[in-house]
C-alpha cells in the first residue's frame, strides 16, 4: 500500500445546518468579500482580451466561432441548391461541387454541431453546476483556440479551389489517389480539431464528476450534466478510431504505405470501417446534448420536475452504448455477410426505444404539467416533430433490404436532414433563445423568434419532404446535374425554394443575435421561472461564476430551496471570498458531492494561444509537406505546453489547507484518484487506448479480409529484439512506480535514481521496437506497414513518457515535486501504466502473431 | 428537507459506494456489447476463413443465453437496491444517501431492461438467416 502523503483531510462540520445557513453575514465583509472575487476574476480588458480562459469567455467565442462556420457551410449548401435548381445547369462546375458538398458535410459536422456541444456545455456547465468555472480553464481555451485555427484552415481551403471533394466520409481509394492537397487539408485539418474535442470531452467528464456543488448527489444532478457524461464518454470512444484512421490514411497519402491499396494487400473497407464506428455514434454525439437542452427546457415550460428523470438517464446511458452498434448500416451494401448485416439492422431498431424513451417523458412532463408556451418552447415542438420524422425514416433505413434500393439517393440526404434539424438545429436554437438572458444578460425578440421559427419550419419541410420522392424516384446523392425529363425537375426547384426559405429564417435569427441591445433594460434575474442552478447568475453580469457555492439538496434548487439566491449573494456559502487573490473552486466528491478540496485554476495567458499557433503549425504545414517547419512548430508546442503546466498546475500551495466558509477546512492540495488531474489523465488515456485497440484491429482485420496476411515467404518482425523492447518498457514503467513510492516515503534521492534509469530504459525499450521492423519495406506490403505503424505509434508514445518521467525529476529537483505533494508523478505513473500495457501487446503482436498466424 | 448528521453517519455504512457504483450502472449495457463484439467478430471470422457457420450460430446463441443470464443477475441486484416494493419510490428526488442509492439501482435496472432487449434483438439475425451471403 501507498503511504499517506500526510496532506491534511476535510475538517468541520458538513453538511452545514439550516442555523449556520440562516445567520447573516456582516454587510461590510460580504462588500469586501465581492470586491476581492471581482478583482481575482476580472476578464481583461483591451487587447489581452484575447488572453480571457474563463469559461463565460471560451464558451462564447466558441459559440460564435461555430455559428460563422454553420452559415458559411450554410452558404454552401445554397450554392449546392441553386446549381441543383434546374437540370443540366451550370452554375458551378463538376469539381467545384464537389468541392462544396464535401466542405458542406465536413463543416457542418466538425466546424459546428460537435463544436457546437462542447462550446454550448463549457459555457452552461459551471452555471448548472454551481461552479466558478471547469477545472482546466487553460484546456478549454487551447482546444478553442486549436478549434479556431483549424477550423479556418479547412474551411478556407475553398476560396483557394483546393478543398477536399471526395465526400465527407473520403473514403478511399477516391481519396487516397485524389491528386491535391484537398485530403490532406481535411486530414490534418480535422484531427487537429478531433484532438480539441477529445480535450474538450476530458474538461466536461472532469467537471461534471469533481465539480458539482456540495450535496448534489449524483440523482440531484441536472439532466444536462447526465447527457454531458454521457456524450464525453462517446467522444473517447468514438473519435479516437478515427485518428488512428487519419494515421494510417496519412502515412499512405504522404509515404505510400499501403494501407488501403489492394494491390498490394491493403483493404479500402478498413478505413470505411474505422471512419463509421466514429461516424455513427457521432450522430449521438451531435443528438444526445441538443435534446439535454430540451430536457432543460420542458420542465420549465411545465412548471413541475421532470417526469421520469432516471427513465431519462436510461435512455442516454442506453444509445449512448447502443450507438456503437449501428456502425455497419451505413455499410449494408458493401458485400458483408448477411448474418452480420442482421446484427447492425437488429441493433439500429433496438436503439429507437431508448431515444422514443425520452421522447415521452417529455411529451409526459408537458402533460402532467401547466404549459406555458414559450419561444423556447415553439423551437423545441418543431424539433420534436422533425426529428420523429426522421426516427421513422431511420427506421426504414435500418431495414437492410429497404436500404439497398434507397442507398445513396436524396432519400438519404432527407433523412439525415430531418435526424440533424430536429435533433440538433432546432434544440439548439431553442437553447439559444432560453440561455440567451443568462449568456448575454439580454434577452431576444419574441417576434423575431416567432418569424424565425415558422419561416425555418417551413423552409425545412419544403426542401427536404419533397427529397423523400425525389429519392425513391432514383435521383443519387452528389451528382453535380441531371438530365430533364426523369421527373425530378420540379422536386428540385421545390427544395430550391425551400433551402432559401430557411435561410431566411436563419437571417432573421442571425440578426437578433447580433443586433445592439444596449437599449434594453435591465431584464429579470430568472425570465422563465426555471429551477435550476444556472438562474441564480448575477444581473448586471459579474466574471465569478457564483457570488458563494450552495449547498444544494434538490433537483430544482431554486424551486424548492427559496433562501438560496438570498444566501449566494450575501456569500453565506462556500468560498465567498479570494484572500490569496487567487481563483478557485471547490471539489467534491463523485458520488455524492462531498466537499474534499479547493482547487486552484488558471487565470489568463497568452501561452494557450502560442500553444495552439505552434501545434497548428504542426499539423498544417505537413499539410504541404514541408516537414521542417512542421517539426520545429511540433518542438515549440511541446516547449510551450510544458512550460504551462510548470508553472501553473500542481504547485505546493502556500499552505495546506484553508478555510472555505461555513467552518469547513479544506485542503488546497490532492495527488492521485482525489486529484482532477489524474482524472483527466485517465480519460485521456482511455481515449488513447482506444486510438491504439483500432490499430491492432486494423492489423486483425487485414488478417481476416484477406487469405494471404501475412504474405507467403514475408520477413518478420526480429523476435529478439520485441522481447527486449518489452522488457525495457516493463522495466521503465517498473521504474516510474518506484520513483513515485519512493518519492512518498521520502527517499528522494533513490526517487531520482529511478526516474534517471526510467528514461534511459524506455529510450532503450523504443529503439528496440523500432529496431526489429527497420529491415522491413513498409510501402512494399500492409503487413510491414501496419507492423511500422504499430512500432511508431509506442515509440511516439515513449517519447512524450520519457519527457515526464523528466519533468518529474526536473519537480523533484527544483522543489515541485515533494513527498507530500506528488501529483505530477501520480498522473506520470497513470500515463506508464497505459503505454505499457500497449506496448506488450505491440510486442506480442510483433513478436508472436507471425508463428501464431 | 436538508440532511442533519446523525442520519450520515448511519448511512455512511449502510449506503457507502465508492466510485465504481457509477460504473456499476453501466455493466447491463457492457454485457450487451460485449454478446455484440462477439457476435459480430466471430460471424466476421468464420464467414471469412471459411468455418462452419452451423456450429458459431449455436455457439452464439449459447452465448445470448449466458448473456442474458449475466444481465438478469445484473438487473436483479439492482431491483433489490431499487428496494422500489419497500419505498414505492419511483423518483429519488431528495438528497439523502437512500435516495442517490435507489437511484443508481433504479438506473441499473432500466438499463437491464434496455440491454436484455438488445441481446434478444441482436440474437434473432442467428435464428432468422441461414449463412454467410
Amino acid at each position: 500500500m501507498t503511504r499517506s502523503s500526510g496532506l491534511p483531510q476535510p475538517e468541520g462540520p458538513y453538511p452545514p445546518t439550516e442555523e449556520m445557513l440562516a445567520e447573516p453575514v456582516p454587510r461590510d465583509l460580504q462588500r469586501d468579500q465581492a470586491e476581492r472575487l471581482r478583482r481575482v476574476w476580472a476578464t481583461p480588458k483591451g487587447l489581452r482580451y484575447v488572453t480571457a480562459v474563463n469559461n463565460s469567455e471560451v464558451g462564447k467565442w466558441y459559440c460564435l466561432t461555430a455559428l460563422v462556420f454553420m452559415l458559411l457551410a450554410g452558404v454552401m449548401a445554397l450554392i449546392i441548391r441553386l446549381q441543383l435548381a434546374l437540370p443540366e445547369n451550370d452554375l458551378v462546375s463538376a469539381d467545384r461541387f464537389n468541392q462544396l458538398f464535401t466542405m458542406h458535410g465536413s463543416a457542418m459536422m466538425f466546424l459546428f454541431a460537435v463544436p457546437m456541444f462542447e462550446a454550448v456545455s463549457i459555457l452552461l456547465l459551471p452555471g448548472m453546476l454551481g461552479a466558478r468555472d471547469m477545472p482546466f480553464p487553460r484546456l478549454s481555451a487551447f482546444g478553442y483556440w486549436c478549434f479556431l485555427i483549424g477550423g479556418v484552415f479547412v474551411i478556407g481551403s475553398i476560396f483557394f479551389d483546393v478543398a477536399p471533394r471526395a465526400g465527407w466520409f473520403m473514403y478511399p481509394p477516391l481519396a487516397t489517389e485524389d491528386e491535391g492537397p484537398g485530403s490532406d487539408i481535411w486530414l490534418l485539418g480535422l484531427s487537429f480539431i478531433e484532438v480539441a474535442s477529445i480535450a474538450a470531452a476530458v474538461e466536461l467528464i472532469v467537471g461534471t464528476l469533481k465539480c458539482r456543488p456540495p450535496g448534489m448527489r449524483i440523482n440531484l444532478m441536472p439532466l444536462y450534466a447526465w447527457y454531458v457524461l454521457v456524450v464525453g464518454g462517446m467522444i473517447l470512444f468514438a473519435f479516437p478510431p478515427l485518428i488512428a484512421g487519419d494515421f494510417l490514411f496519412e502515412l499512405e497519402r504522404s509515404f505510400d504505405w499501403p494501407f488501403f491499396d489492394p494491390t498490394r494487400g491493403g483493404d479500402p473497407m478498413l478505413w470505411q470501417h474505422l471512419f463509421w464506428i466514429f461516424g455513427h455514434p457521432e450522430v449521438y454525439i451531435i443528438f444526445l446534448p441538443s435534446i439535454a437542452i430540451a430536457a432543460m427546457v420542458i420542465p420549465t415550460v411545465a412548471r413541475r420536475p421532470i417526469y421520469g428523470y432516471s427513465w431519462i438517464v436510461l435512455s442516454a446511458v442506453g444509445t449512448g452504448f447502443l450507438s456503437f452498434g449501428l456502425w455497419v448500416h451505413h455499410m449494408f451494401t458493401t458485400g458483408l455477410p448477411s448474418i452480420s448485416l442482421g446484427f447492425f439492422s437488429a441493433a439500429s431498431e433496438a436503439v429507437v426505444i431508448p431515444t422514443g424513451i425520452q421522447i415521452f417523458a417529455f411529451l409526459a412532463t408537458l402533460m402532467v404539467g401547466r404549459v406555458k408556451m414559450t419561444l423556447p418552447m415553439l423551437w423545441i415542438s418543431g424539433a420534436l416533430a422533425i426529428f420523429t420524422m426522421g426516427g421513422l425514416t431511420g427506421v426504414m433505413l435500418a431495414l437492410a433490404p429497404f436500404d439497398f434500393q434507397a442507398h445513396d439517393t436524396y432519400f438519404i440526404v432527407a433523412h439525415l436532414h430531418y435526424t440533424l434539424f430536429g435533433g440538433m438545429v432546432f434544440p439548439v436554437i431553442a437553447g439559444v433563445y432560453y440561455f440567451f438572458p443568462f449568456i448575454q444578460k439580454k434577452l431576444l425578440s419574441e417576434r423575431l423568434g416567432k418569424w424565425s421559427f415558422w419561416l425555418t419550419f417551413s423552409g425545412f419541410n419544403l426542401c427536404f419532404l419533397p427529397m423523400h420522392l425525389t429519392g425513391l424516384w432514383g435521383m443519387p446523392r452528389r451528382v453535380y446535374t441531371y438530365p430533364s425529363g426523369l421527373g425530378w425537375d420540379w422536386l428540385n426547384l421545390i427544395s430550391t425554394v425551400g433551402a432559401f426559405v430557411i435561410a431566411a429564417g436563419f437571417l432573421l435569427f442571425v440578426w437578433d443575435l447580433i443586433r445592439p441591445k444596449h437599449r434594453q433594460p435591465q431584464i429579470p434575474r430568472n425570465p422563465w421561472e426555471a429551477g435550476t442552478l444556472e438562474w441564480s447568475h448575477d444581473i448586471p453580469e459579474e466574471a465569478w461564476g457564483v457570488r458563494s457555492i450552495p449547498h444544494v439538496t434538490s433537483r430544482y434548487p431554486l424551486w424548492d430551496q427559496p433562501e438560496m439566491v438570498a444566501r449566494i449573494d450575501a456569500g453565506r456559502y462556500y468560498l465567498p471570498d479570494a484572500e490569496e487573490g487567487r481563483r478557485e473552486t471547490l471539489i467534491t466528491s463523485v458520488i455524492d458531492a462531498e466537499p474534499v478540496q479547493v482547487q486552484r485554476v488558471t487565470g489568463p495567458t497568452w501561452i494557450t494561444l502560442w500553444a495552439a499557433a505552434f501545434t497548428g503549425g504542426a499539423f498544417i504545414f505537413p499539410t504541404f509537406h514541408w516537414y521542417p517547419p512542421a517539426i520545429v512548430c511540433a518542438v515549440l508546442a511541446i516547449g510551450c505546453i510544458i512550460g504551462w503546466l510548470w508553472t501553473s498546475t500542481a504547485r505546493p500551495p502556500e499552505a495546506d489547507s484553508k478555510d472555505v466558509g461555513l467552518g469547513l477546512r479544506l485542503p488546497t492540495y490532492a495527488a492521485g484518484p482525489a486529484s482532477v488531474g489524474w482524472w483527466a489523465m485517465w480519460i485521456t488515456m482511455l481515449g488513447d487506448a482506444t486510438a491504439f485497440a483500432s490499430l491492432v484491429f486494423g492489423f486483425f482485420f487485414y488478417w481476416t479480409a484477406s487469405a494471404d496476411f501475412p504474405p507467403d515467404g514475408a520477413a518478420h518482425p526480429l523476435a529478439l529484439l520485441t522481447l527486449l523492447a518489452s522488457l525495457g518498457f516493463v522495466l521503465s514503467w517498473a521504474l516510474t512506480i518506484g520513483a513515485r513510492r519512493l518519492n512518498r516515503s521520502g527517499r528522494r534521492g533513490a526517487a531520482r535514481g529511478c526516474l534517471v534509469l526510467a528514461p534511459l530504459a524506455a529510450a532503450g525499450a523504443a529503439t528496440a521496437l523500432v529496431a526489429s521492423v527497420l529491415h522491413l519495406d513498409p510501402t512494399s506490403h500492409v503487413y510491414p506497414a501496419i507492423l511500422w505503424a504499430l512500432a511508431i505509434w509506442i515509440a511516439v508514445h515513449a517519447g512524450a513518457g520519457i519527457l515526464m518521467q523528466l519533468y518529474c525529476l526536473a519537480g523533484s529537483v527544483f522543489g515541485k515535486l515533494t513527498p507530500r505533494h506528488d501529483a505530477d508523478i501520480w498522473n506520470v505513473s497513470l500515463f506508464w501504466h497505459f503505454v505499457t500495457i500497449a506496448a506488450l501487446v505491440t510486442c506480442a503482436v510483433l513478436g508472436l502473431m507471425p508463428g501464431a498466424l | 428537507m436538508a440532511e442533519h448528521r446523525p442520519d450520515r453517519n448511519e448511512d455512511r455504512h449502510e449506503f457507502s459506494e465508492e466510485q465504481a457504483s457509477l460504473f456499476r450502472i453501466t455493466f447491463g449495457p457492457l454485457i450487451w456489447a460485449l454478446h455484440f463484439l462477439a457476435c459480430y467478430g466471430l460471424v466476421a471470422v468464420a464467414c471469412a476463413k471459411g468455418a462452419d457457420i452451423a456450429m458459431v450460430r449455436i455457439l452464439l446463441l449459447l452465448g445470448s443465453v449466458v448473456a442474458l443470464g449475466g444481465i438478469g443477475w445484473v438487473g436483479y441486484g439492482a431491483f433489490r437496491q431499487w428496494n422500489v416494493v419497500e419505498t414505492g419510490d419511483f423518483v429519488h428526488r431528495r438528497g439523502h444517501a437512500e435516495d442517490r442509492h435507489h437511484f443508481l439501482g433504479h438506473a441499473a435496472f432500466l438499463l437491464s431492461i434496455i440491454s436484455a432487449i438488445g441481446v434478444i434483438f441482436v440474437s434473432l439475425p442467428l435464428v432468422m438467416i441461414g449463412g454467410c451471403q
